[in-house]
């Protein structure tokens, strides 16, 4: 029993984490129905920018966080400016275009930090709470709790602001949106960049937790893909619940067999689409089989 | 054709393969190195040609099949000391059936969904080696036996050459094989439109299920192959990179074609071996080059030249506007002994649905419709937008089952028959927003409806590959006699959208034809159509119902409902308000209500069904 709900609180913390990078595969994806397969790697560079303010620059850790999700907002801006020709035409290929930019942008992070990686202390110390005779960390406290936050900005944006409601009208149909003079492209922009902050923000807040390398971007990608997916892909609800259910099964798994985790999580995963494509709270609006 | 082709291709490729031959004598050691896993790579992305893109199928595990052939060879002769022969063909077994496996999501999700589960069972294979005692955890497996081939020993890269090569060439050879003939030309309509695809009777699942198996094929061949070269083989081998490589060796080298996924695996491994030591440097070369692709020749470099020709061809196409012009449709069978000029009074049923009801999320786009159409009749089915007709079409050819009802075709019970069954059991369709395979030629798309074997058949291109050459040839020759019946035989080498869009309707029809079926479901046949096309139609329609096919039509142009069909149906809201002979249709108060109703979207579309002419707008 404690090692359950011991596991179950570290899946939560993680599962934060996954929420995440998954609110912005889906924030982009809504959008413009594309999955961004650098999100990983965007989310890997802005951990780097984070830790690099963090540890180098001496930077207070919430001011070296802002900085890092203000500059990959920037490349993810780049990057949809680039593949725009592609947009609502062939998914696939902008697909696999997200995934040449991943390959770059993994490439130029080897070329500033090199592929040794880096372990970021934590910025809140202090001993664990104890409840019940379960450790919660505090770090871990605090980044369920931005991860709530955000969520609920994210939210409060999408569906009160005017800016959030013309982003969901493309999302459900932009030829209609562009007739009512919503601008597309700007749209398409905005969630792209608003994207590709979040992916700085899990990944800076994910940077004291793992070990920031060159590599962590695409595993966390692929799991918050995952998770996004889990909930059912291109919904908030679906991405938070997703999120957390995908970390708690990783930390199952982890529990279990260290090693085995990543086999048990995407067998699991896999099962799992095969059983229910759409998630759980379903997605309408893809070509599935 | 295809022989003055083999002719037009045959004098490079033979200066190709001399050159080939000569190559080991005239490099060193380490280009031959470098030369034998660039024909490894070749293969493999030959597997990725074949399932991504001949099948449409994303798959990012290819890289893990590689591992999968490597490792079970490479365990099989370490520890079971097994010679390196049998332990190859294992490797090449375990990877098809681990293909498999990988592949059943394929039956539930497709493009990006199917992309992340695929990439993360790679990640699982990964895991997987990286922790078994029995594959070397993180250090690998070394000390692999090269292959001796009947006394040579192939530890001798020099000698591994020219194993590679030929297992290369006869790579090459069989995938083309695959792809020109009907099991690629039903991958590359599956990978076009999938729901076209069934109609004309291809087994999706199955199909998908044998593009993962020949990703399974390539990649542990290519695996096998790998551990007797490089006899060493550690996880970061089989990696997330290295996925991203082949899938930019395909992207670059183009990944509809053959020749460009082999250039483009060769030529990135030697790109990489030259730029050994500014690796990251040629990551990011790489990397931009994938975006560049992707956004400005999708096609890769294979593409560069069709790109040419295209421009070429589309600048001589408007100097001579004629040339690709659809001939006018001859009517022959009306005037035939025995034609069918009116359904019989005592005609078999040839279509029985009954209390049909198909709901979407709680919205009832048919609530209870019936239906008999008998052998012979020419059927209208017509209602306002929205009223459920083309719902009824899916249903009735298998795309979509009801949610309640019945539906009998042909005597047999067919409600939740899949639409391939449909198919090769005789019912054909053509769509209302038009389903062209949009990227083979109107050839290719005829002869998909030419194409009645089944997925079984598929066993001929391992036990008996002449017969399926044989086959072709015929199924060719049939398709290019229905092309010239059409009018179409001029037009039969151009893409779907070179053709003005009333040719592309009367390929729709011919391909829908094609299949010989005894019942065809006609969605919509006559909008978009000029005056002159839709007389054309006309005597097509009549021409086709002459031969004994039963005909259902779709139509909103109720001059050419009134004077072409037996019986009219129609429907409003999803239920049948009116069926009979069209003059009695046609004043019937209830279908001038569902026309006219209150609704001023309704009645202007009155009065575009009432005229000659139908709305030009695609919907």
């Amino acid at each position: 029993m404690q090692f359950v709900l011991q596991t179950l609180v570290g899946g939560i913390g993680l599962g934060a984490i996954y929420v995440l990078v998954a609110l912005g595969f889906s924030l982009v994806y809504r959008t413009m129905g594309l999955v961004n397969f650098a999100h990983g790697d965007i989310l890997m560079v802005g951990a780097y920018l984070a830790a690099t303010f963090f540890i180098s620059a001496k930077i207070p850790f919430w001011v070296a966080m802002i900085i890092a999700i203000v500059a990959t907002a920037v490349i993810g801006l780049v990057i949809e400016r680039i593949l725009r020709p592609l947009e609502n035409k062939d998914f696939d290929l902008m697909l696999i275009g997200t995934i040449g930019f991943g390959i770059m942008l993994e490439g130029v992070a080897i070329l500033i930090w090199g592929t040794t990686g880096e372990a970021v202390p934590t910025p809140i110390g202090g001993a664990p709470f104890e409840l019940f005779g379960i450790f919660i960390k505090r770090y871990e406290l605090v980044v369920v709790i931005v991860a709530a936050l955000a969520s609920l900005v994210l939210w409060l944006f999408l569906d009160r602001t005017k800016q959030g409601i013309a982003m969901q009208a493309v999302a459900i149909n932009h030829e209609e949106a562009t007739s009512l003079g919503i601008n597309v492209g700007r749209s398409n922009a905005i969630a792209f960049a608003i994207g590709s902050g979040l992916a700085a923000l899990a990944g800076g807040l994910a940077g004291p937790i793992l070990y920031v390398s060159p590599t962590f971007g695409s595993s966390l990608g692929i799991m918050g893909f995952s998770a996004a997916i889990l909930g059912g892909f291109g919904n908030i609800k679906g991405a938070i619940v997703g999120g957390l259910l995908f970390g708690v099964l990783y930390a199952f798994a982890s529990g279990l067999s260290q090693g085995y985790a990543d086999l048990v999580a995407f067998v699991a995963f896999a099962l799992i689409v095969i059983i229910r494509p759409t998630g759980i709270f379903g997605e309408s609006t893809v070509n599935r089989a | 054709m295809i022989l003055k082709k083999a002719a037009t291709l045959g004098i490079p490729l033979v200066v190709l393969f001399v050159l080939a031959l000569v190559f080991p004598y005239l490099v060193d050691p380490y280009t031959i190195h470098v030369s034998n896993v660039a024909m490894l790579f070749g293969l493999l992305a030959i597997g990725l040609f074949l399932s991504m893109g001949i099948a449409g199928q994303f798959d990012l595990a290819q890289v893990a099949f590689l591992g999968v052939g490597a490792y079970t060879s490479a365990v099989l002769t370490l520890h079971a000391g097994w010679n390196f022969w049998p332990a190859a063909l294992a490797g090449v077994v375990v990877s098809i059936l681990v293909s498999l496996l990988v592949g059943i999501p394929a039956l539930r999700v497709q493009s990006h969904y199917l992309a992340i589960v695929t990439l993360g069972l790679s990640l699982a294979f990964t895991s997987l080696i990286v922790n078994l005692p029995i594959t070397g955890q993180a250090e690998g497996l070394s000390g692999i036996p090269a292959p001796v081939f009947f006394g040579i020993d192939l530890a001798d890269d020099y000698l591994f050459y020219y194993f590679g090569l030929a297992l290369l060439i006869l790579g090459i050879a069989f995938a083309a094989f695959i792809v020109h003939t009907r099991l690629g030309r039903r991958m590359r309509a599956m990978r076009d439109d999938f729901l076209a695809a069934a109609a004309m009777g291809t087994r999706v699942p199955v199909l998908r299920m044998i593009a993962f198996a020949f990703g399974g094929l390539y990649g542990g061949v290519a695996g096998a192959a790998y551990a007797g070269l490089i006899r060493f083989i550690a996880p970061e081998s089989f990696s997330l990179a290295n996925m991203f490589l082949l899938l930019a060796m395909v992207i670059i080298g183009g990944r509809h074609s053959l020749p460009g996924v082999v250039i483009g695996a060769v030529g990135l491994i030697f790109v990489r071996s030259w730029l050994a030591d500014f690796s990251i440097y040629a990551q990011l070369g790489y990397g931009a080059l994938v975006v560049i692709f992707v956004v400005f020749l999708p096609t890769g470099i294979a593409g560069i030249p069709a790109r040419l020709v295209q421009i070429w061809r589309s600048r001589r196409i408007k100097e001579s506007a004629g040339g690709m012009a659809v001939a006018p449709y001859e009517a022959f069978a009306v005037d035939l002994p025995g034609a069918v000029l009116s359904p019989a009074e005592d005609a078999p049923v040839v279509l029985q649905a009954t209390d049909v009801v198909k709901s979407f999320k709680g919205l009832k786009a048919l609530a209870g419709v019936s239906l008999t159409v008998r052998e012979g009749e020419i059927r209208g089915l017509v209602g306002p937008n929205g009223s459920g007709k083309t719902t009824l079409f899916n249903v009735l050819s298998g795309i979509h089952p009801p949610t309640s009802g019945s539906v009998e075709i042909f005597g047999e019970r067919s409600t939740t028959t899949p639409s391939y069954r449909l198919s090769l059991r005789g019912v054909a369709r053509t769509f209302q927003n038009l389903r062209l395979f949009p990227l083979m030629s109107v050839r290719e798309n005829v002869m998909m409806g030419v194409d009645r074997t089944k997925s079984r058949w598929s066993w001929r291109y391992i036990v008996r590959p002449l017969s399926v050459v044989r086959a072709d040839a015929r199924m060719r020759q049939e398709a290019d006699e229905i092309l010239e019946r059409y009018g179409l035989l001029t037009l039969a080498e151009a893409k779907p959208s070179e053709l003005s869009y009333g040719a592309q309707r009367r390929v729709e029809i011919a391909r829908a034809m094609a299949t010989r079926p005894r019942l065809l479901l006609l969605d919509e046949p006559a909008a978009g159509l000029n005056g002159d096309e839709v007389n054309q139609l006309k005597a097509i329609v009549n021409d086709i119902r002459a031969t004994g096919v039963t005909v259902i039509i779709i139509e909103h142009n109720m001059g050419l409902v009134m004077s072409m069909c037996d019986r009219v149906t129609v429907l409003s809201t999803g239920r049948v308000i009116a069926d009979g002979l069209p003059e009695e249709v046609g004043q019937s108060p209830e279908v001038i209500e569902a026309y006219l109703g209150d609704d001023a979207k309704l009645e202007k579309e009155m009065l575009d069904a009432s005229g000659e002419q139908t709305e030009g707008t695609v919907r």
